[in-house]
């Protein structure tokens, strides 16, 4: 809310600067976020938070600053004299809703001339940024802004029969407000009706048709309450925010109408001449009852962990403008004034004297006790897989989990349901949460590329979003994207899991999924039969130049199966003996097959099987291929025989040759 | 026989004198250590020996093979040691650039994240995550938010239908993990969280958030107001100044907003701390009575408090970036420098 130094100092005397007055107001919770100097005065833009509209009004603002200072308030005189005529033969109002309206007057001033309000009002609401109109419409602002009560003033004559009801807009009726734009009522919303139409929003909007205008003579003031939920709705349904909704929303003080109306009334006798009718239509649903609550100075001193005096607490309460009703021992009994219907618990009432106090007069000290905290197994493997990443070159981005409609984002590796599509989403381009990084780690390296990056390395770790019962599965995917070929990721991969300490059985399945992998060239990879991740070359439809791999793995599962339990395996003393083979098999025949045969034979004293290579060429028969390895033997107790090995060898050769049709290829 | 061997000792010697090359030295070596050279030639004559004279003519001839092996490779080593800077005139440049390994980073939101549990489970915190994808009530009501009121305002929130929404807030964890275990609680919970603002330099619509909560008897502001200070000090040095200011947050009473001196211009005033000395860092308060209700706990057996903190403001502050799409562009040239 904007405020005007000079305006503010009218209700109190105080000697701060504008900067000290900044600086007080910042200290008690209103945020001065900016000080512009306007013409002979100060424009200060406070932030008041949504818990405080009594601070919607610069009288209420100006408690603030002498409950941090001190000194008195000066509330504007608001008495008059009137006509004898009574409001009553003027007008008639029935409540029809008195939920949604607990609290309606009206009072009448006749014989307004309408004209340009002077020049100390228009100066003021321009400081403010309200731009002046006329001397009826500046005061209902400026009584708003002064008092925080939004009014509004009706051009008497246009009110057809002289005749006000505040009920629920009938389905299908129309009004034209201020601005001059025709809105479409709801059932549900409640309005200000004379005997034929609605003739406002009840505190959104007035009507155009009942609007004070340069002929107007007679005014109808309204100054009522609103139930602030119905308000926020209305306003929100109708897309209408106005200084009045902004207010009534947050809730206005009930005890704040009379004065709002009365000094409305009496700037339009001094400033338009205007004859203030006998009376007010005053329908109240019931007494407003002020809240009464007994504060624990224990409690107080519990909470905020000083030992805060009583007598301290309740001087700080009696500044704000809370009445002490009792006060013995460790109590003090006290009633809330009217405009902070924000407070009406202890723990309320608390957080108002640590505010005045001074938070930075509250010591910062503690007596928490000492407690270890224990790295989760998610977070020592996430920890364990970023360095490892990191180590082999790869930087670590961070995506967006809202993702577009387009075919690449409907990938489906981890479910067959559909996405989550938000129902009320910025731009089309966000509109999805995603199942799978990885279209968004392929963006990453277009974005990359075009800006002159080479040799990218991605990793990504973060949820992807998979349809459930109530709420989504949220799974955690791992997803890297290199360039380079098939076997180095897979490589990576591989030494991934046994970095983790996984030693489970792991299969490669061929997998297709053309929207991201080149096919042929993609694979499922299988962790003790169930799936832990898809791996591939890039598909070529994705448009980049160079090729590159993709994988994206389920972090989860690679957490519940990492494990860091080490155990000491003995050393063997004695010397390994590698023998390396070339065989030429069928081209169908895959090395895992080749491996498998060969980890069958059970020799004891076989402890590595490992691929270097594979060969076809002019030697080689076409549709066959040889494939070369190294056979690693090592005995725990003994130094192998040359002999022992040959067989091995042999045997090995003979299993190959009878299950693949391996022959030994001849150098 | 055993003149003969003085003989060629003396021969050698002074060949070796004579010879400037290493070419020459290399033939020497030849000539008499060689498979036909002459020490072999002596090695052939001890089967014609009388059986008595073999072995010690044998000791002779071995000590014969020493010396001249001592001999020559003395000359090559010192011709050799000669030869290079005649043969070879290059430098050996020291100057020149290493051979870089690869090397990735993390990335600076995550670097963040771990810096702040790290202080934190010093602290006794542990980390704990949630749903991003979350019922509208532990967004809202469970936080003392009710429906149509206007505190929501400020919680602009994506919906997926009726009561399921993505999460605009972390404090959502304060109330799964209450509703889940008794005190003592101690947790720091990072995550994202995502809200409709349209995307500038200072918005995005997704952005992190690390939440921390800490419920026990006896938790007082003091305590809030000495664990937010060890960790600043530890995060953002010992020489920044904290303020806490009143504000309002529904789900804690009293609250505050928590401000630290600005780095840059340590208290002065600059641009980035509009010239107030001062910039916010998280937001704060002791847990609202309303929110340990809705979790069952008595109000006044436990207090605690509660503290929430953006990682894109406090990456941004620490490192001096001025545009959060930074973070998301994943510009190699970006990441590689944090």
């Amino acid at each position: 809310m904007k405020i005007s130094y000079n305006w503010l100092k009218e209700y109190a005397y105080f000697y701060l600067s504008p900067e000290e007055l900044a600086d007080k107001l910042t200290n008690a919770g209103l945020v001065v976020a900016d000080i512009k100097p306007v013409e002979d005065d100060y424009c200060l833009e406070v932030e008041v938070t949504s818990n405080r509209p009594d601070c919607l009004g610069i009288i209420g603002i100006t408690r603030e600053v002498i409950a941090a200072v001190g000194g008195e308030l000066h509330i504007p005189d608001t008495d008059f004299e009137t006509l004898s005529a009574k409001v009553t033969k003027f007008i008639d109002v029935t409540v029809e809703d008195p939920v949604l309206c607990p609290h309606y007057t009206a009072r009448v001033v006749r014989h307004v001339t309408v004209r340009p309000s002077p020049e100390w009002m228009q100066k003021k609401l321009r400081c403010i940024g309200i731009r002046p109109v006329n001397n009826i419409v500046d005061i209902t602002n400026y009584v708003m802004m002064e008092t925080g009560q939004p009014i509004h003033a009706f051009d008497l004559d246009k009110i057809s029969d002289q005749k006000i009801v505040v009920r629920r807009a009938l389905d299908g009726e129309m009004i034209v407000v201020i601005n001059g734009v025709k809105r479409a009522l709801f059932h549900d919303m409640l309005v200000i009706a004379d005997s034929k139409r609605p003739v406002a929003i009840a505190g959104v909007m007035g009507g155009k048709e009942t609007e004070v205008s340069d002929s107007t003579r007679n005014i109808l003031l309204e100054c009522a309450l609103f139930e602030p939920g119905h308000v926020r709705r209305t306003s929100k349904e109708l897309g209408v925010f106005t200084d009045s909704s902004y207010r009534f929303e947050r809730g206005t003080d009930p005890g704040g109408i009379e004065l709002a109306s009365k000094r409305a009334v009496k700037l339009m006798k001094e400033l338009a001449d205007g004859e203030i009718v006998s009376g007010v239509i005053d329908i109240k649903q019931r007494e407003y009852e002020k809240k009464r609550i007994p504060l624990r100075i224990e409690r107080l001193q519990k909470i905020l962990g000083i030992e805060i005096k009583r007598d301290i607490a309740s001087d700080i309460l009696k500044r704000l403008q809370f009445t002490i009703v009792n006060e013995i021992d460790n109590f003090i009994d006290v009633v809330v004034p009217g405009f902070r219907g924000d407070i009406y618990r202890e723990i309320d009432l608390i957080e108002e004297i640590a505010r005045i106090y001074g938070y930075n007069n509250i010591p910062a000290k503690t007596s928490i006790c000492v407690r270890g905290s224990i790295k989760s197994k998610y977070e020592a493997v996430e920890d364990c897989i970023r360095q490892f990443f990191i180590g082999l070159g790869f930087y670590e981005v961070k995506t967006f989990s809202i993702v577009d409609v387009s075919p690449l984002q409907s990938v489906k590796l981890w479910s067959e349901q559909e996405a989550l599509d938000i129902a009320n989403p910025l731009r089309q381009e966000e509109s999805r949460m995603r199942t799978s990084l990885l279209p968004s780690l392929i963006n990453a390296r277009r974005y990359n590329v075009n800006h002159g990056n080479e040799s990218i390395k991605i990793f990504e770790i973060a949820r992807v979003y998979l349809a459930g019962n109530k709420l989504p599965h949220e799974k955690t995917c791992l997803s890297l994207l290199i360039d380079a070929d098939f076997f180095t990721l897979k490589g990576i991969i591989e030494s991934l899991v046994l970095y983790l300490g996984i030693s489970l059985k792991r299969e490669w399945i061929p997998f297709s999924e053309p929207k991201l992998f080149r096919d042929e060239r993609a694979a499922k990879i299988q962790l003790d039969d169930k799936t832990l991740g898809y791996l591939g070359e890039a598909s070529r439809e994705l448009g980049f130049k160079t090729s590159f791999c993709l994988s994206e793995l389920d972090m989860d599962f690679l957490v519940e199966k990492s494990n860091f339990e080490k155990r000491y395996h003995p050393l063997s003393p004695y010397p390994p003996v590698f023998r390396d083979l070339a065989i030429i098999v069928d081209e169908e025949v895959s090395w895992t097959s080749i491996e498998k045969c060969i980890t069958a034979t059970h020799i004891s004293f076989l402890k590595g099987v490992n691929f270097f290579d594979v060969y076809r060429g002019k030697q080689i028969t076409a549709g066959k291929k040889s494939v070369a390895f190294s056979l690693c033997f090592q005995a725990e107790d003994r130094t192998l025989k040359s002999e022992e090995v040959e067989t091995a060898e042999w045997t090995i050769l003979d299993v190959l040759h009878t299950t693949l049709d391996a022959e030994l290829r001849k150098l | 026989m055993f003149k003969k061997t003085e003989k060629v000792k003396k021969d050698l010697q002074e060949e070796i004198r004579a010879v400037t090359t290493l070419t020459d030295a290399e033939q020497l070596k030849i000539k008499y250590l060689g498979r036909k050279g002459i020490i072999q030639d002596f090695m052939k004559l001890i089967p014609t020996l009388p059986a008595e004279q073999r072995a010690a003519f044998g000791q002779q001839i071995n000590a014969l093979k020493a010396e001249a092996a001592n001999f020559i490779e003395d000359a090559i080593g010192k011709l050799s040691r000669e030869a290079i800077p005649k043969v070879n005139n290059e430098i050996f440049d020291i100057t020149l650039p290493g051979k870089l390994p690869v090397t990735g980073k993390k990335h600076p939101l995550t670097q963040t994240i771990d810096d702040v549990k790290e202080v934190f489970a010093r602290l006794g915190f542990d980390v704990v995550y949630g749903p991003e994808v979350e019922l509208e009530y532990y967004n809202f009501e469970a936080l003392n938010i009710p429906a149509d009121h206007p505190s929501r305002t400020d919680f602009d929130t994506f919906y997926i239908k009726n009561d399921i929404l993505l999460r605009s807030q972390t404090s959502t964890v304060q109330i799964r993990v209450m509703e889940k275990q008794k005190p003592p609680i101690r947790i720091i919970a990072p995550g994202k969280v995502y809200r409709p603002d349209t995307v500038d330099a200072r918005h995005s619509f997704m952005f992190h958030q690390i939440e921390g909560l800490l419920v026990d008897e006896g938790v007082s502001f003091a305590d809030l107001k000495e664990v937010l200070n060890q960790f600043i000090k530890t995060y953002f040095g010992k020489d920044v100044r904290m303020r806490f200011r009143p504000s309002f947050f529904p789900f804690t009473e009293p609250s505050a907003e928590v401000d630290i001196s600005c780095s840059l211009c340590s208290g002065k005033g600059c641009s980035v701390c509009s010239y107030s000395g001062w910039v916010e860092i998280l937001g704060a308060g002791m847990v609202d009575p309303h929110v340990f209700k809705a979790v069952h706990y008595d109000t006044e057996k436990y207090t605690g408090f509660a503290f929430g903190m953006g990682v894109e403001r406090i990456t941004m502050l620490k490192h001096g970036i001025s545009d959060i799409r930074l973070f998301y562009e994943n510009d190699i040239r970006f990441l590689s420098q944090f």
